[in-house]
């Protein structure tokens, strides 16, 4: 029986600037340096504690992969997230989780994959990037396709380059906005469908980022043949407990927080709202 | 655990229920079947009227402002300062004045108002929501003599025929809105009169649409066709109504609707009717006009005087009311009577052993821009009156602040001095309901830090300056109110098993004066729009909402969403000017002009513009000091 | 295993139960309603009276239940949990009742098991009184609640008259008699015989409250009730949150930080669905801005097979509680039988 409610103390191992309202943060348990009491799955969440504010949920960023690490991208939006970004090395957070069900890693082995995010929607794909890339041979083609409204507002510019530069993943970056030293591709994410060549029946498509951008993206997999059961995104919900009992973020009888908050949009169309 | 049984500290609608307690402090609230208001039933503040002493921001120590910072001081350092500070500044002729509160009690209210009459020799002396509701009250008094026929929110439920001069009921008092709908159930025929759309109005029988500002007109048209259509009661006019004829000369050319000839065949043929009036917060002259001829209307049809029929104003907060009737004030005595009312006088002069200042003082507002110093009770002013943040800065520029509060809200953060009293959860005191329903406060746990009673604080600065003040309890206090004005004399003798311990009321027999509303205040010349500020009260900026995690929320969010504020409009207006919901417009009027983002709404009509209570600060240029104005509005 | 308790034994029996921890039982309030109270003295209990109208469920999941306590060490933080294992015993409490925390132990007890609420129902001996009369509001015949339980219970007296039956459900039911055991007597086939005589007559003496779930629940878990009557609905509903708060197995929460001396303490608190910050998102955006989005979401979830399947039960216990308490007209059998009929208030 466990205290559900009960944080673990971690510190601020490192503070990272991705965009000026986001950035990264690397954790690392204090009572637990480690870190191998955390099992995490690409995808699931935690909550994240605040002191003095209160706690919010926030993707897992990093890969299972790397243990040790832990890495979560926030952006500013309200009081707590404003108080976390005033935090800096060594300054103490509180951890519960990992919660969620996470991405199905094993059933897509052998698959190609295509991830397709915009803006804030990178980091909940990137724990799976990485942890593909680490296991790179078990995995058929990778293709990311990332956009954001300008060059500022892209996340993960470093390991955008790393990523761009690897022979064994196809990445294509847009921005909606271009600013004068861009020379990468402008318009909206979809537009780099047709720059890629797709593969449905032998891939797993993953999408997030902003609403409106999820129903151009889902429109036009589902036109170019993907099922829906093909097709993985993730919810988000307004949460407290994260254990699927406050009923905050119940849709339905499903709980973002227990059944979610991967999705694949069989599922989705399922939700009784 | 204990269950300390008590009165809703939030709308003046008077429920009561108890507030649950152990040793660490408040835990939750209980409903109660017995109480006479509640009858079991709470609304969603009243489940959560434990929070905002729990998890508010609180005084808990008097402060004195040394250097620019506040600093933690013993209470008889704080209270010697203050007695020193203010007498040297009266000495020197300068002018002072106090602020009681419609969140404070009646014994803190008679207090504050003893202080200022007796201790300082002054008459100003006010509330904030009294520049609200102070017209509209006067504009009852005016016709019947008394500034609140008492009916009862049971009365509302047993009405055939309920008028409703719609804000938002749902949201403003949530238990009259119960009463209303249980009388809708029951076949009841609710009348609105409305310029947009609420869940009120969507139950009515016949929505009476108005102009903003312009609700008089339909009040006058609903007058004529009870004339035209010979619906007045000729008993009660003969016998208890002044003016009749002229009445109806004034307003024979007066166009009625089939509408208005419906609703005033269902109000005057109604056994039982209830009329039910929010203020409309700002030029003196609408709402008093307005108040006066729904009177008016409630006398012609036999409806003032009769038993389970009445004019009922929607008041905002708890103890609006009793401020009233302890004469918080500048022209007003316990009682609520005039100043220069005879017999208050002499009553007042033999219980206080002082003659009274006779000059009336200075109102609310204008006090905060002209005085020197200023004792402010249980008040944010600012997230009150309608000038809304410019009272921050008249504020800061008071010689002298003294700021008496539970909660450090802005205006107790630039006070020079701060002094903690209990909240409602933690004194006992009195508040007296929309319908004069008297009913006690009980201690459910003991305030934080050094934080004491209001009562006790008062009666403590009262001391400083000769004035009488030696209680042993808030009920003593209570017996002095029954001293001061007539309406508390019966208090006490019989209590309730819920603390309800009589009705305040007064009447005097005199005969109704009849008014009409009047010629529109307000025309809007081509191609403008009609401003309004929509409703009376921010509830979000009040600390028992503020500080509440459950009930802050949607405030805090609206606040956070629009943080320029907005102004609505419908589709049509939107597309005339070729702006997008969230983009801005730019808004003159004769007294400036702002730049705000749009909102737009369906259920309002073409060339009204609506701008929420709580974003009032973002078009104070627009507005002025108004609640309706007239606008062009453009692309920003 | 079934006994006798004398009516004589009831005061004394209390006072062995009040020697070994918090007994709560209704009682006659201060202002006249009937409340759950912690007991200082055996003749404050009342046995003929009608159920208070705020439920035990406060004494396992108090409104504001504080969770785990936050200390700042220097640069330090210190969390520990907050533990309240502290014994109680309910007594005389309603059949409806008895299921509502069984229902909320259910529902802690889903993995991940949430220790704070089940020390506090591990620690509490439930010992109900089962309603020969029952009352006025109640339709617990209609949720398999009542009005005589055949399990949820630790301890469950019948009022023969002069005795009381004593059936024991559990273990602690058993640990209790134990406090007083020469008060127990072995008892004999007339007196449950009696007693099945007492429940038979019971269900037959329901007053007007009837809620029939069934076709109900059949619309809601297929997407057959229209819109537009749950606009309707709403337009009656006043978002009190009253019936979440005296619901026996309404259970939904928030979780904030409170101030207290200088350290902070996390609290569970009680929230209602049909609030519309509820699903407010920290970006403005509100999946259920509207109203009657609200009041589908908490009848899907009372009401639904989908949730019936999952909680073995639906999520009432017909003791007519949100019929006294709602501010509007939506209570529980309102709203159902609005569902089979198909309309509201016609």
């Amino acid at each position: 029986m466990n205290d559900v409610f009960l944080p673990d103390i971690a510190c601020l191992e490192k503070v990272r600037d991705e965009t000026p309202d986001t950035k990264t943060f690397t954790l690392r348990f204090r009572d637990h340096p480690n870190g191998n009491h955390f099992h995490f799955l690409p995808g699931q969440f935690l909550e994240l504690s605040v002191f003095g504010c209160g706690e919010a949920p926030f993707c897992i960023a990093s890969s299972p992969t790397r243990p040790g690490v832990l890495e979560t991208t926030v952006r500013r939006t309200g009081q707590l997230t404003d108080q976390l970004h005033k935090l800096g090395n060594g300054d103490e957070v509180g951890i519960r989780g990992p919660f969620g069900n996470g991405f199905d890693v094993q059933a897509a082995r052998g698959k190609d994959m295509l991830f397709v995010a915009g803006g804030i929607g990178l980091p909940p794909l990137r724990s799976l990037i990485w942890n593909i890339l680490d296991e790179r041979d078990c995995f058929g083609k990778v293709t990311i396709l990332y956009g954001a409204r300008t060059p500022h507002d892209l996340v993960y510019k470093d390991e955008l380059e790393v990523w761009g530069k690897r022979s064994d993943v196809e990445l294509l970056v847009t921005v909606d906005v271009a600013e004068p030293n861009w020379t990468g591709n402008v318009g909206v994410v979809p537009i780099l469908f047709s720059k890629v060549s797709l593969h449905p029946e032998s891939t797993l498509a993953y999408v997030c980022g902003p609403p409106i951008m999820i129903r151009f993206v889902v429109r036009d997999l589902l036109k170019r043949g993907f099922k829906e059961e093909t097709v993985i995104s993730t919810l988000e919900r307004m949460m407290q407990c994260g254990i699927g009992k406050c009923n905050h973020c119940a849709i339905g009888h499903r709980y973002i927080c227990r059944d979610g908050p991967v999705f694949n949009y069989r599922e989705i169309a399922e939700l009784v709202e | 655990m204990k269950s300390v049984p008590t009165t809703c500290p939030f709308c003046a609608c008077g429920c009561g229920f108890y507030l649950l307690a152990n040793r660490d402090g408040l835990i939750g609230v209980a409903p109660s079947e017995t109480h006479p208001v509640s009858l079991g039933r709470l609304c969603a503040r009243g489940w959560s009227a434990h929070e905002a002493a729990l998890w508010g921001n609180r005084l808990t120590q008097p402060l004195v402002n040394r250097d620019g910072k506040l600093g933690s001081v013993s209470w008889v350092e704080a209270l010697d300062h203050v007695g020193v500070r203010v007498k040297a500044l009266l000495d020197a002729g300068k002018s002072i004045g106090v602020l009681g509160s419609a969140r404070a009690t009646n014994e803190e209210n008679y207090l504050a108002g003893k202080l200022a009459r007796v201790g300082f020799q002054t008459n100003n002396l006010d509330f904030s929501y009294h520049s609200i509701c102070g017209p509209l009250l006067a504009g009852i008094e005016e016709v019947c003599g008394e500034y609140t026929p008492s009916i009862s929110l049971n009365d509302i439920e047993s009405s055939q025929t309920i008028l409703l001069i719609e804000g938002d009921l749902a949201e403003t008092h949530p238990r009259a809105a119960s009463a209303v709908m249980a009388a809708v159930e029951k076949g009841a025929h609710l009348v609105t009169i409305a310029y947009t759309e609420t869940q009120l109005s969507r139950l009515a029988s016949l929505i009476l649409p108005a102009r903003p500002g312009n609700e008089g007109e339909v009040i006058d048209g609903l007058l004529a066709a009870v004339m035209q259509l010979g619906l007045e009661d000729r008993v009660a006019v003969e016998a208890h109504c002044e003016g009749y004829d002229a009445l109806r000369g004034n307003l024979e050319a007066v166009k009625i609707t089939a509408e208005m000839r419906q609703s005033a065949e269902w109000i005057a043929r109604a056994p039982r009717a209830t009329f039910l009036i929010p203020p409309v917060s700002g030029q003196d002259t609408p709402s008093r006009r307005e108040a006066g001829a729904l009177a008016t209307l409630a006398a012609v049809t036999g409806h003032l005087g009769r038993q389970g029929s009445g004019v009922l104003p929607l008041l905002a907060r708890n103890n609006v009311r009793g401020a009233c009737d302890m004469g918080i004030a500048p022209d007003r005595l316990p009682g609520y009577r005039l100043l220069d009312d005879q017999e208050s006088q002499q009553r007042l002069q033999s219980l206080w052993g002082r003659a009274l200042p006779m000059a009336p003082g200075l109102d609310a507002e204008s006090m905060l821009q002209s005085v020197s110093a200023l004792i402010v009770l249980a008040d944010d002013p600012a997230a009150v009156l309608p000038m809304g943040q410019r009272a921050m800065a008249a504020l800061g520029r008071i010689e002298f602040l003294v700021v008496l509060d539970a909660f450090l809200t802005p205006t107790a953060q630039i006070a020079h001095v701060a002094m903690p009293i209990s909240s409602y959860a933690e004194t006992e005191g009195t508040i007296t309901s929309i319908e004069g329903r008297v009913q006690k406060l009980h201690v459910a746990t003991d305030p934080p830090g050094e934080a004491c009673p209001g009562w006790q604080v008062l009666a403590e600065l009262c001391a400083r300056f000769d004035v009488e003040a030696t209680y042993s309890s808030a009920t003593d206090v209570l017996s002095e109110v029954g001293r001061a004005t007539t309406r508390y004399a019966r208090m006490g003798q019989s209590e309730d098993r819920w603390g309800g311990i009589g009705m305040a009321k007064d009447s005097n027999g005199r005969k109704f004066k009849l008014v009409a509303a009047g010629a529109p205040p307000l025309t809007c010349a081509e191609g403008q729009h009609v401003l309004v500020r929509d409703g009376d009260f921010d509830w979000g900026r009040d600390p028992l909402v503020a500080f509440s995690p459950t009930l802050g929320r949607d405030h805090q969010s609206q606040q956070k969403l629009f943080p320029k504020g907005c102004v609505e409009m419908c589709k049509q207006d939107a597309d005339g000017v070729g702006v997008h919901p969230g983009r801005p417009v730019r808004l003159t009027s004769i007294h400036g002009d702002a730049v705000v983002p749009i909102r737009v709404r369906t259920d309002l009509k073409p060339g009204v513009l609506l701008v929420p209570y709580a974003f009032r600060d973002h078009l104070a240029n627009v507005l002025g000091t108004n609640s309706v104005t007239a606008v062009k509005v453009e692309q920003a | 295993m079934v006994f006798t308790l004398p009516r004589e034994g009831t005061t004394k029996w209390l006072e062995k139960l009040l020697e070994a921890g918090e007994v709560i039982a209704p009682v006659r309030g201060p202002c006249g309603d009937v409340i759950f109270s912690a007991l200082r003295s055996p003749s404050q209990v009342l046995w003929d009276f009608e159920n208070p109208l705020h439920p035990p469920k406060q004494f396992v999941l108090p409104q504001t239940d504080p969770l785990v306590k936050i200390k700042l060490n220097g640069q330090r933080h210190e969390v520990e949990a907050i533990y309240d294992d502290a014994p109680r015993t309910l007594f005389n409490v309603r059949s409806c009742d008895v299921t509502g925390i069984a229902f909320l132990t259910r529902m802690h007890e889903a993995e991940p098991a949430d220790a704070s609420y089940l020390r506090r129902v591990h620690n509490l001996t439930i010992i109900s009184l089962a309603c020969t009369t029952p009352c006025p509001a109640g339709f617990c015949v209609c949720t398999d609640s009542g009005p005589f339980l055949g399990t949820g219970y630790d301890l469950q007296l019948t009022d023969l008259g002069g005795t009381f039956l004593v059936e024991v459900g559990s273990k602690k039911g058993e640990a209790a008699m134990a406090k007083a055991p020469d008060l127990f007597r072995r008892v004999s086939d007339d007196a449950v015989t009696q007693r099945k005589a007492l429940e038979a007559a019971a269900r037959t003496r329901f007053g007007p409250e009837t809620c029939h779930f069934g076709s109900a629940m059949r619309r809601i878990s297929t997407g057959r009730v229209p819109d537009a009557l749950w606009e309707k609905m709403a337009g009656w509903c006043l978002e009190c949150g009253g019936c979440n708060f005296v619901c026996p197995t309404c259970y939904c929460f928030s979780v904030k930080d409170l101030r207290q001396n200088g350290t902070w303490v996390r609290c569970r608190m009680w929230d209602s669905c049909q609030y519309a910050a509820f699903t407010l998102e920290a970006s403005g955006h509100n999946p259920r801005a509207q109203h009657k989005e609200r009041m589908k979401r908490r009848f899907f979830h009372k009401v639904s097979a989908q949730y019936y399947s999952r909680d073995a039960a639906v999520g009432c216990v017909g003791c007519g509680r949100c019929i006294k308490t709602c501010l509007g007209s939506t209570h529980m059998p309102a709203v159902v039988a609005a569902i089979r009929k198909g309309k509201w208030h016609e």
